[in-house]
């Protein structure tokens, strides 16, 4: 108390009001003060603005609505059970005890299914599993109830009697052809590629080097924020409304058409703003059960996945077990290069052709490789099926090419910027299948993101700390 | 450092997109679209190169889309496409309905429609940009005057040439973009635990469209990089049963272990997208994980051969490399030699 009229008359410069002092500029925060509304989106010419998007607005005061907001009356909720299992044969599937809980107003299994197959290349997959489980996330039964809780209930109460078998789980066993058939009596390898360019044998005799590596990757799952999610409203004059969470709604309507067996122009699918695709909403998933579920009940039906659904029961990214064999001169020129890539299919084929493409044209890295062979496969395994997901095989083989690269840069002593600048693609250069490319500018950016890094070489590989 | 390649669209499948502009009686636009918005912001590109061609801004145009019964069709939110082979479409349908715009305009203007611009909200005589009527005022001639609503459609296939099925030779893609990434890494190692300090990213994307989207995407791809190379993992036991489906178990990267992404957009230009546009949407992850694992070998001299490089992995295979290394005292660059590449983990 004795101190406050002490500095009322002696007023200390440090201990002036923070008004007083000059002002220094407003920090970084997290949520400004200040709301800018950025004038790119009204600006000409449009190409080149950073034009704020349509959508910001709306999801930046939570007003998007996406499938869980969305509520139409008397609607109901679906849940779907799975099988728990990786491989077995249904022997008897009951749900009279399900369909007489309070609140469940209909049930439905793979038999009630009209065409009970669909997939982008391969029709493989079955909306619910019928006769046989091909992976633990298999559907095998859908209930719609008046809420969530006491569709999730009902699950508990349908038996499944199910023969177990052996599931097929390792991509390599899975390869061998006296392995038995995931989906028997087919082998287990469903896609096959070559590209084959020059001699690769002959490179290899006339390389300096020959090195060779071993690589492989993991299954991981697209882990959107909002995970997959449909409504479907059979009305009266039989055509559906299906809203989903679809990446690919002119496929998606194919496909439910060929389920339910209706005409293309009974059905309507309205995808709504997705959170997040990455690759793992291509395809309909339980679209054709909800739209049977809304049929029998005459009444709208949802159907959102568990975050455990999503990665069980949805695609996910192909584990690769990868092989490279690269013939390089003492200055560290690529003569020759073969690989093998083995692709973990999982369950169903999905997206499995495109991947399988992509990885094998993508394999040999953006270089420029007269002497070429690479071969790839793709197998089924009694695992969560394998799809579309961002760079569909790519990275994977990104990481074995890349890592190669590195390593042969080490052994011949070579910068790892120099061992890429000698053997990157140039304008015209051709590609593995000989297409002629071009707006090419991979040595650009190496040049580029050398010059921002601030790259000086190799390090010195002992660990200091700051690897680049 | 780790540089890739990757094409835009499908593997030699057609993979077409169409698209319907409608310019309005004021000049505004409305562009259907078959395409989704997965929160990329797809729509907003189509948007910018619908307006780019009408000459109008991008508040401009609004974008209707994903609906079966009133959007044409379209191969879907896949493949890196939508900018390059949706963008196409749109740009088309834009240059057709602008077209019917140059029809009308031209006699008010006293000149050929071949003689006409777009540009700036207005249409106007090339070379003579005083020589001008406003789109809206154009746009509503067209209607109420002439009877010729301004509206386009149109389609677009990336050209591409069957691969041959013994070798594989053809034109699988209509184009590719190309990028560099390089990181650097923490690596502890007593624990074997990988910090992805900074990652430089530098993107070809053909022009873009958008820069402030293209940094977008690079960033999330990077952060998604980031989960491949260092921890996510779906794991089954012995019966095949996925035993962690779940946020708790499945590590993925958070905000906290987002590195700081430097993005860099490669001068580029595409005569074959429009305005010269390609793609980034996948390629954007692509070289993360080869850039961290070689950024790991530079650290700390081990190599890593399976994804994700997990701490117990990277700690395994330093402890490998300590083991076949003779003990001695020295400095760092005498125990260079032995880090050899044969230091494989599995």
């Amino acid at each position: 108390m004795a101190e406050k009229p002490k500095v009322i008359e002696k007023p200390d410069v440090l201990e002036r009001p923070d008004i007083l002092k000059p002002q220094a500029p407003a920090p970084l925060v997290a949520f400004p003060i200040e709301v800018v509304v950025p004038e790119g989106r009204q600006q000409t010419p449009a190409v080149g603005q950073r034009a704020s998007r349509a959508d910001g607005r709306l999801h930046g005061l939570g007003q998007t609505k996406y499938i869980d907001d969305m509520y139409f009356p008397n609607m109901l909720f679906a849940k779907i059970k799975r099988a728990g299992i990786a491989s077995a044969r249904i022997k008897n599937i009951d749900t009279k005890e399900a369909e007489a809980m309070p609140g469940v107003v209909a049930v439905i299994t793979g038999r009630d299914i009209p065409c009970n197959s669909f997939g982008p290349s391969l029709k493989d997959q079955p909306v619910l599993a019928d006769t046989r489980v091909f992976h633990a996330g298999d559907g095998v039964a859908a209930v719609a109830a008046v809420s969530e809780q006491i569709a999730t209930e009902a699950l508990e109460k349908i038996k499944v009697d199910y023969e177990v078998l052996t599931p097929v789980l390792d991509p390599l066993e899975s390869l061998k052809l006296e392995t038995p058939g995931v989906h028997a009596p087919s082998a287990n390898i469903y896609g096959h590629k070559v590209i084959k360019k020059g001699d690769v044998e002959k490179a290899f005799a006339e390389s300096d080097h020959v090195f060779e590596g071993t690589f492989r990757t993991q299954m991981v799952e697209h882990v959107p924020l909002e995970p997959y999610a449909c409504i479907a409203q059979w009305d009266a004059n039989g055509r559906v409304t299906i809203y989903s969470t679809l990446g690919r709604i002119t496929l998606g309507r194919a496909d439910v058409a060929r389920t339910l067996g209706i005409p293309m122009s009974r059905i309507r699918i309205v995808a709504t703003v997705v959170g997040g695709n990455f690759g793992g909403k291509n395809e309909i998933r339980a679209e054709p059960a909800m739209a049977l579920l809304s049929k029998k009940t005459g009444r709208p039906v949802k159907c959102v996945f568990t975050r455990s659904e999503e990665f069980t029961s949805s695609t996910t990214r192909h584990p690769l077990i990868m092989d490279y064999k690269t013939g390089v001169t003492k200055q560290g020129k690529i003569l020759g290069r073969k690989i093998r890539l083995v692709l973990d299919g999982g369950a169903y084929c999905s997206w499995s052709e495109t991947t399988l493409g992509k990885a094998c044209i993508l394999s040999a890295g953006p270089y420029n490789i007269e002497n070429l062979y690479a071969e790839a496969f793709v197998v089924y395994t009694n695992k969560t099926m394998t799809g579309a997901m961002r760079g569909f095989g790519a990275p994977q083989v990104c990481f074995a090419y890349e890592s190669h690269m590195d390593d042969i840069a080490k052994a011949l002593g070579i910068d790892p910027l120099e061992i890429r600048l000698l053997n990157a693609f140039d304008e015209g250069s051709l590609s593995p299948t000989s297409q002629k490319l071009h707006s090419v500018v991979v040595k650009e950016s190496l040049l580029r993101a050398a010059k921002r890094f601030g790259w000086n070489g190799i390090g010195d590989g002992v660990g200091n700390g700051n690897g680049a | 450092m780790a540089c890739m390649w990757y094409p835009i669209g499908f593997t030699v499948a057609a993979n077409p997109s169409a698209a319907v502009v409608k310019v309005n009686e004021d000049g505004t636009a409305t562009l259907l679209t078959g395409t989704v918005e997965t929160g990329q912001g797809s729509l907003t590109i189509l948007a910018q190169i619908t307006a780019q061609e009408l000459g109008i801004a991008t508040d401009d145009v609004h974008v209707v889309s994903a609906d079966t019964d009133a959007t044409p069709m379209d191969t879907g939110a896949i493949a890196s496409r939508t900018t390059y082979v949706t963008g196409n479409a749109a740009r088309m349908a834009a240059e057709k309905a602008k077209l019917t715009l140059f029809e009308v305009a031209a006699p008010l203007l006293g000149v050929k429609p071949t003689q006409l611009e777009a540009q700036d909200h207005k249409i106007f005589v090339k070379g003579f940009p005083q020589r001008n009527m406003h789109i809206g005022d154009v746009a509503n001639h067209a209607r109420v005057v002439s009877g010729q609503p301004p509206i386009g459609s149109a389609s677009f296939n990336p050209e591409t040439l069957a691969l041959d099925p013994e070798t594989g030779q053809g034109k699988p893609f209509g184009t590719y973009v190309y990028a560099t990434q390089i990181a650097e890494v923490d690596v502890d190692d007593e624990t074997g635990e990988v910090e992805v300090i900074r990652v430089v990213a530098s993107h070809d994307c053909g022009t873009a469209i958008n820069p402030m989207l293209v940094e977008g995407q690079v960033e999330g791809g990077v952060a998604m990089g980031v989960g491949f190379a260092l921890e996510e993992e779906m794991l089954f036991d012995a019966q095949g049963r996925h035993i962690n489906p779940n946020l708790t178990n499945y590590i993925m990267p958070t905000s906290l272990d987002t590195p700081d992404i430097e993005v860099d957009i490669v001068d580029s230009y595409d005569p074959t997208g429009p305005f010269g546009a390609k793609g980034v949407g996948e390629p954007t992850l692509v070289p993360t994980a080869a850039a961290i694992a070689n950024a790991i070998y530079d650290a700390v001299g081990v190599r890593i051969t399976s994804l994700p490089a997990t701490a117990e992995k990277v700690c395994k295979a330093l402890q490998a490399k300590r083991e076949q290394q003779p003990k001695q005292i020295g400095t760092g660059a005498a125990l260079d030699g032995a880090a050899s590449i044969n230091t494989a983990v599995q």
